[in-house]
């Protein structure tokens, strides 16, 4: 065994050499800038979406209704935003109101975790097209970039709608990479026995056989397969992006020690990194029992570590070239349930955008006395996508054009909200 | 004053435009106060038969006991306890505090009148002086909110519930020095449900035996039910018993009867029950079917009467409540 534990310590050490050729150091003072830049001219645009999975109450947070029957025991505070309210579960994000755009007014009309997971990130109800991470990572593409466009980060759990819809035809190069659990992707280190001269003998084959295999024929599934592998050569090289002891012990406490405040703080660092989309999935917002308990416990998690990560790309520059995203799959009904929950609902709901082409201190639309339906500016799911597209800088009436077949981007049938758009 | 168990009958009914969850005689038993998902308090004049309503808290009132010899305190949503003096022509606000800052979920009185203790959603539970409000003592449990307190009859002890995911506890507090005396684990009345990956479950009301020897938890038997009620040997923290309706559901409420029955409450989507057990053979004695769940139960002081409170609504959502009245003979 002594045997052993110094071939493994040796074959560490040589990737280690290895690595310092192409990466550098890649500790915190390095991840300040881009790993991806050397490409770079200009700031990327990028997206990062929060997606408050099992769906958020519009009452208990966006769009309260207090003193009514469907309202609540929670009561409305003002922000900082002249003569608007929200809910008192958020009182951080009520200080920065004015920094934020709010949509009351959203109309997805889908009470259902599989279709509204999947609908409310594509913009679409038919299926097989692909979500915003993976559109945002195709049509944000640089030529020379090596990380996967598109990171989600979740919790490990058995919630299977959260995995509804990825790439859909743009195919296995955009789809998202998932961090379970903070943890990097599998096999991030090369396997012991296998000394950097043998790994590069491997990939020239590899390579080799490439070319010489797409002769003639259909080179999407080749070049699709070869990009797959250097993304996750790429990510062998870089894995310390997935480090979080390289974050300050003062970021780990402001964003919050629970999961949602690490992964939101991950989330920063990929961003920073390089990666274009990230999606950070914040479990337990399914609250058909005690919803206001529920909220509670949600929103003091979700209050907080929001607040603290716009400061934080604010302070670092990103804000501006970053969209934030703040939606679920639907809302939750007005009516509340015999056991005080509020159930599925997609009449009448609210998402929340903040940073990269927004404007500031909006809230559009909204809904009626009791917040079962929009009263003013009905908003569907696909006005946002073409927002979001928009605000990022994608023209949302182009289209996809995959392997000669045309696909639009964005559902021609919606439009971007142009009051929105910064 | 002899009564029979098996035979209860129904008084009178109050109808209520919001869903009630709790409710208490005062000592006297002249107002019954009930309240729900709505700022106001309904007080109910027993002997005049008329309701009206109380006002004083901000936001929904989920718990109500009566403390003392004229006092019956209510508790919100926003952390606000109020005193209400109960011996006038009508209830009046003798004290009113900020007990926490966040919701309350718990209220208990201790037998003497002398106390009150109070748990919130932050886990944090508080002792309080009834004369006056005073906060005495602090006690806090591990980032679980309390979902219901109790005093022991001998005046040493506290026990809460707490609603620990897929492990809810109970603990017996000696309050007054602040320690910890005994935890219990109660993974019968967790609800975990592996779709949506929550916990739905939890302790959902507490009461002890009048001589001190058996603590009662209820809630339902994990997701699918049904409601129950589990009795615990405080001594030894063993499980004794374990009682079990027929309905889906919950249990919200128990209390023992002076003549040594016990009786619980709950109930499911449109439909509940109060029901009588003989504990001397886990035998159900009788069952009062209701037609919506029932969130609370109260005796009157001298056993005579009890009072249910119970949310009433088209299938799943409740809009309204009632408040009603029973006798045995």
């Amino acid at each position: 065994m002594p045997g052993r534990q110094s071939l493994t310590a040796a074959s560490e050490i040589s990737r280690r050499t290895w690595l310092q050729g192409t990466a550098a150091a890649l500790g915190a003072g390095a991840i300040a800038q881009p790993l991806r830049a050397a490409a770079a001219t200009s700031p990327r645009k990028q997206l990062l979406l929060l997606f408050l999975s099992g769906g958020a109450s519009q009452f208990e947070t966006w769009d309260p209704k207090p003193g009514t029957k469907t309202g609540g025991p929670f009561r409305p505070i003002s922000t900082s935003l002249p003569g608007v309210q929200i809910s008192e579960l958020l009182p951080h994000t009520s200080k920065i109101m004015h920094r934020l755009t709010v949509v009351r007014s959203l109309n997805s009309n889908i009470p259902d975790h599989f279709q509204g997971h999947y609908a409310m990130q594509s913009g679409r109800v038919a299926p097989g097209y692909p979500v915003l991470g993976s559109a945002v990572a195709k049509l944000l593409e640089r030529p020379g970039d090596v990380l996967p466009g598109y990171v989600s980060i979740r919790r490990d759990g058995p919630k299977a709608y959260t995995d509804v819809g990825d790439a859909g035809f743009l195919g296995a190069k955009y789809e998202g990479v998932r961090v379970v659990n903070n943890q990097p992707p599998e096999n991030l280190v090369q396997p012991a026995a296998v000394k950097p001269p043998l790994a590069e003998t491997v990939d020239r084959i590899r390579k080799s056989s490439d070319e010489r295999f797409r002769h003639g024929r259909d080179a999407a599934p080749i070049d699709a397969y070869r990009t797959t592998f250097e993304q996750a050569q790429a990510l062998m090289e870089r894995r310390e992006i997935f480090d979080l002891s390289k974050e300050s012990a003062a970021d780990h406490e402001q964003y919050g020690k629970h999961e949602f405040g690490q992964h939101c703080l991950l989330a920063r660092r990929l961003l920073q990194s390089g990666v274009t989309c990230v999606k950070v999935t914040h479990f337990d917002w399914d609250a058909h029992q005690d919803n206001f308990y529920w909220h509670q416990i949600r929103c003091a998690e979700f209050d907080r570590t929001l607040v603290t990560l716009l400061d934080d790309l604010e302070q670092r520059g990103m804000l501006e070239h970053t969209l934030v995203v703040i939606s679920g799959e639907m809302g939750r009904t007005p009516q509340i349930n015999k056991l005080g929950g509020r159930d599925h609902w997609g009449r009448a709901w609210s998402v929340a955008m903040a940073g990269c082409g927004v404007k500031r201190g909006v809230v559009y639309g909204s809904t009626n006395d009791l917040g079962t339906e929009v009263k003013d500016k009905p908003v569907k799911l696909g006005d946002l996508f073409h927002t979001y597209l928009r605000a990022v800088g994608i023209d949302s009436s182009a289209s996809y054009d995959i392997d000669g077949q045309t696909n639009p981007v964005a559902d021609p049938a919606a439009r971007p909200i142009a009051e929105l758009l910064a | 004053m002899k009564i029979d168990p098996t035979k209860i009958k129904e008084v009178a009914e109050y109808k209520h435009h919001s869903p009630l969850v709790s409710c208490a005689f005062d000592p006297t038993a002249r107002f019954v106060l009930a309240g729900g998902r709505d700022r106001a308090i309904l007080c109910l004049d027993v002997g005049a038969k008329s309701t009206t309503e109380l006002s004083g808290h901000e936001t929904w009132v989920g718990n109500i006991v009566r403390s003392g010899t004229d006092l019956i305190l209510t508790a919100d949503f926003a952390g606000v306890v109020i005193a209400w003096d109960c011996t006038g022509g009508k209830p009046r606000q003798r004290w009113k505090i900020t007990a926490h800052a966040s919701t309350i979920y718990a209220l208990a009185a201790s037998p003497d009148g002398k106390l009150l203790a109070t748990g919130d959603r932050d886990s944090h539970i508080r002792v309080w002086q009834t004369s006056d409000g005073k906060r005495l003592h602090e006690l806090q449990i591990e980032s679980h909110p309390v979902y219901g307190l109790a005093f022991h009859p001998d005046g040493q002890r506290l026990i809460s519930a707490d609603r620990q995911p897929k492990k809810p506890r109970l603990k017996v507090w000696e309050f007054a020095a602040g320690k910890e005396q005994r935890s219990i684990d109660v993974p019968q009345l967790s609800a975990y449900r592996r779709v949506e990956d929550i916990e739905w479950g939890g302790i959902r009301g507490i009461t002890i035996s009048p001589d001190g020897s058996t603590l009662v938890a209820c809630g339902s038997n994990e997701y699918s039910g049904p409601a129950c009620a589990l009795l615990f040997d405080i001594a030894t923290g063993e499980l004794k018993r374990k009682l079990s309706s027929t309905l889906k559901g919950f249990y919200y409420s128990a209390q023992f009867h002076p003549h040594g029955f016990l009786l619980t409450a709950g109930g499911d989507i449109g439909k509940g029950e109060l029901r009588t057990w003989d504990l001397t053979n886990d035998e159900s004695l009788a069952t009062t079917a209701t037609p919506g769940p029932c969130t609370s139960l109260d005796l009157h002081p001298s056993g005579e009467r009890c009072v249910l409170t119970q949310m009433i609504g088209q299938r799943s959502y409740p809009d309204a409540g009632s408040l009603t009245l029973y006798e045995w003979s």
